[in-house]
């Protein structure tokens, strides 16, 4: 379980990023998790409340957006999701591919008012 | 009517990490200090093959070694019996390091004529893959009664670190493993993988590891 420690590192990079903008209140914050990333949006959403307590995103709606964990096929070049074909190329079988999405882990906006 | 406004920000968290390291890795690189960030299971063995490399390498170079566990300090107790600069840092239930974390550790190490820096990671095979701690070079334990399967389960960490040790190589007999399907798994996950079986117990293979260390600190610090 490490996602406590990683919000906190967001909530700091988005009260920084506030301070810049001259924001002071934010309504929703957006992340992108990409779905093969250590990081689970379950335990995200657990520990965010934690995270967030005493903070400027205290009151701010936490959202997340799941990214697929897609990979395209060294042999012929079929996309596919490689937790869907259990990482094996629906079209040719083969186990040889290379990842294109999956790892991330963005703050992709807020929504300040 | 509340008046919203969206605001992009797409700032990657591992980004932001992985600039830290970076940072952290020029900063070394200036002081001529060469970081190891080593990795593995709990009960591999970290420890006892960090005693053994210190017990290879202290008359060659001077060495610092930093400890990160969830709790206590009894990895750091061992390491100072042997006369090392060590620091115990309590990750307080993190179960990774990341750049700053390391950053902090060497702080309170101090780098000062330092040549060569262990850092003992948290005992686990998952996160501490994705997060750049801003080592000079990556490196990590596999020990035989874990099982010749572990880089099919852990693949990222295998796929990122320059040296694979196999520890615990004297008790290889009374364990189903397999070496060479060891090695051909990192090996596909990892071309340029070196492999060095070891055994911290009795000393096996751990020239070979001191003379792989010895390269990369000189190389590190340009002579």
């Amino acid at each position: 379980m490490h996602e406590l420690g990683v919000i906190i590192q967001v909530v700091k990079t988005i009260e920084d990023f506030a301070e810049k903008n001259e924001i002071t209140k934010i309504d929703t914050l957006v992340l992108q998790i990409g779905e093969l990333s250590s990081i689970i949006p379950k335990y995200v959403e657990a520990c965010y409340p934690a995270a967030v307590d005493g903070t400027l995103l205290q009151d701010t709606k936490l959202k997340i957006e799941l990214l697929p964990g897609n990979c395209r096929c060294y042999n012929c070049h079929k996309v596919f999701n490689l937790i869907q074909c259990n990482k094996q190329c629906p079209d040719c079988g083969s186990h040889d591919w290379e990842l294109l999405s999956g790892r991330e882990f963005l703050i992709k906006e807020i929504v300040a008012c | 009517m509340k008046t919203f406004k969206v605001l992009e920000i797409k700032e990657s968290v591992f980004e932001d990490n992985n600039r830290q390291a970076d940072l952290l890795r020029d900063e070394l690189k200036k002081r001529k200090t060469f970081l190891l960030n080593l990795m593995s299971s709990p009960g591999s063995g970290k420890t006892t093959t960090v005693l053994r490399t210190i017990e290879a390498l202290k008359s060659d170079m001077t060495i610092g070694v930093m400890e990160a566990d969830i709790d206590s300090d009894v990895d750091a107790h061992a390491v100072s019996e042997t006369g090392t600069k060590v620091i115990q840092l309590h990750t307080g239930g993190m179960c990774h390091l990341d750049a700053d974390m390391t950053k902090q550790g060497l702080l309170g190490l101090g780098t000062e004529n330092i040549d060569f820096v262990i850092l003992e990671n948290v005992g686990n095979l998952v996160c501490p893959a994705e997060f750049d701690t801003g080592a000079s070079k990556n490196a990590m334990i596999l020990s035989v009664p874990e099982g010749d399967d572990k880089p099919l389960k852990y693949p990222l960490m295998f796929s990122m670190v320059d040296v694979l040790l196999i520890n615990k190589i004297d008790v290889i007999d009374y364990f189903d493993f397999d070496l060479e399907a060891v090695k051909a798994r990192a090996q596909k996950l990892n071309p340029n993988i070196k492999i060095i079986p070891i055994s911290a117990r009795t000393g096996e293979g751990i020239d070979e590891w001191a003379d792989w260390i010895r390269t990369e600190v000189k190389n590190w610090k340009g002579q």
